[in-house]
């Protein structure tokens, strides 16, 4: 349950990096290389990098299961 | 002693520092992490929670929002007197920032929650960055809270540090011993992953430029047949780097952890003066 969202810091170092999910998300739905939109976004330890490539939004699966209302 | 600002960016500043004892640096640099206050959500009141995230999931999401805090650092009590009333559930507007999220979708889509949503009570005191989603509403949902956000210190909670990083790095020096080095060997060059070495027609060369980049590994050495390279770090020279949450900028950090550094000594020879130990 933990990653359910993107997290808004990475686990290891604290540095803040759920602003940049969004746009991670689209360029790299566009096709464009994971590692050159990380390291253009700033990314650059590999502890803040696994936080990207590792994610899988579950959120929006299980919030077709959750109740109305 | 010598300083020269290396790097300095936003959130970034790298300093070259020589002829300054590492005892002195590092105790900066844990200032910087354990003790600069800055400002970050401790409380949350939930009103109402129709979304598919426990209470719990979103006050901790909340928390780590990094808030901009440097006109708050003087304008609010410190740390210390703000938790004792926070203990007894008392929110003083001397102590404490109010922001306020209401929000609820009455569509059928999903909505995303940013962190500039949040309305907060102190125009100074607001999410550094506007973009941070805190929660998906899927259709019906919502959501109304309040929450407290103070000055705290690091030690208390990793929220609270207004450093991301902070790091002290070695400057790293190679000699080749030309003697003993092998012309047709270029096993350093192949393992080394900064690319500190170059090949010459005589064999290797140390790039001055790549240098800096080296990070300690003693690959080179170990993988070396004639033991010919030699790595050695510089005595008494220093690079001190602070990467800022984007609560504080990184020179308001530095002062502020010399401030508190310069505070503790003389908290503490003061002390000392009034125990009778310095008669
Ligand atoms: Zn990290």
């Amino acid at each position: 349950m933990i990653k359910l969202i993107f997290p808004i810091r990475c686990f290891t170092c604290g540095k803040p990096i759920g602003h940049l999910w969004e746009e991670f998300k689209s360029r790299v739905e566009k096709g464009e290389n994971p590692g050159i939109v990380l390291d253009e976004l700033g990314v650059k330890r590999y502890c803040c990098r696994r936080m990207f490539l590792s994610h899988v939004d579950i959120a929006y699966d299980v919030i077709k299961v959750s109740r109305k209302s | 002693m010598e300083l020269i600002v290396l790097n300095k960016r936003k959130d970034f500043i790298e300093l070259y520092l020589s002829n300054v004892p590492l005892y002195i640096i590092n105790s900066i640099r844990r200032i910087v992490i354990s003790e600069v206050p800055s400002m970050a959500i401790s409380t949350v009141i939930f009103t109402l929670n129709r979304s598919m995230f426990y209470d719990e999931y979103i006050a901790h999401r909340l928390g780590l929002v990094p808030l901009t805090s440097e006109p708050a650092l003087s304008k609010y009590k410190p740390p210390e007197e703000c938790s004792e009333s926070e203990e007894a559930s008392l929110f003083p507007p001397d102590c404490f920032v109010k922001l306020d999220l209401d929000a609820s979708n009455n569509g059928e889509g999903l909505l995303t929650i940013y962190s500039k949503d949040l309305k907060s009570s102190d125009p100074e005191v607001k999410p550094v960055y506007d973009d941070i989603p805190i929660l998906i509403l899927g259709g019906g949902h919502k959501v109304k809270l309040e929450a407290y956000a103070r000055l705290g210190r690091g030690r208390e909670h990793y929220k609270w540090s207004p450093a991301s990083a902070a790091v002290i790095k070695y400057i790293p020096e190679v000699f080749i011993d030309r003697s003993r080095c092998l012309p047709e060997c270029r096993k350093c060059i192949e393992v080394c992953p900064r690319n500190v070495f170059k090949a010459t027609d005589s064999g290797v060369e140390v790039s001055e430029a790549a240098i800096i980049n080296c990070n300690l590994c003693h690959l080179c050495e170990k993988v070396c047949p004639s033991e010919a390279v030699m790595l050695k770090t510089r005595e008494n020279e220093y690079i001190l780097r602070i990467e800022s949450t984007g609560s504080l900028s990184p020179k308001r950090i530095l002062l502020e952890s010399i401030k508190i550094l310069e505070g503790k000594v003389s908290e503490l020879s003061r002390k000392l003066e009034v125990q009778g130990v310095l008669k």
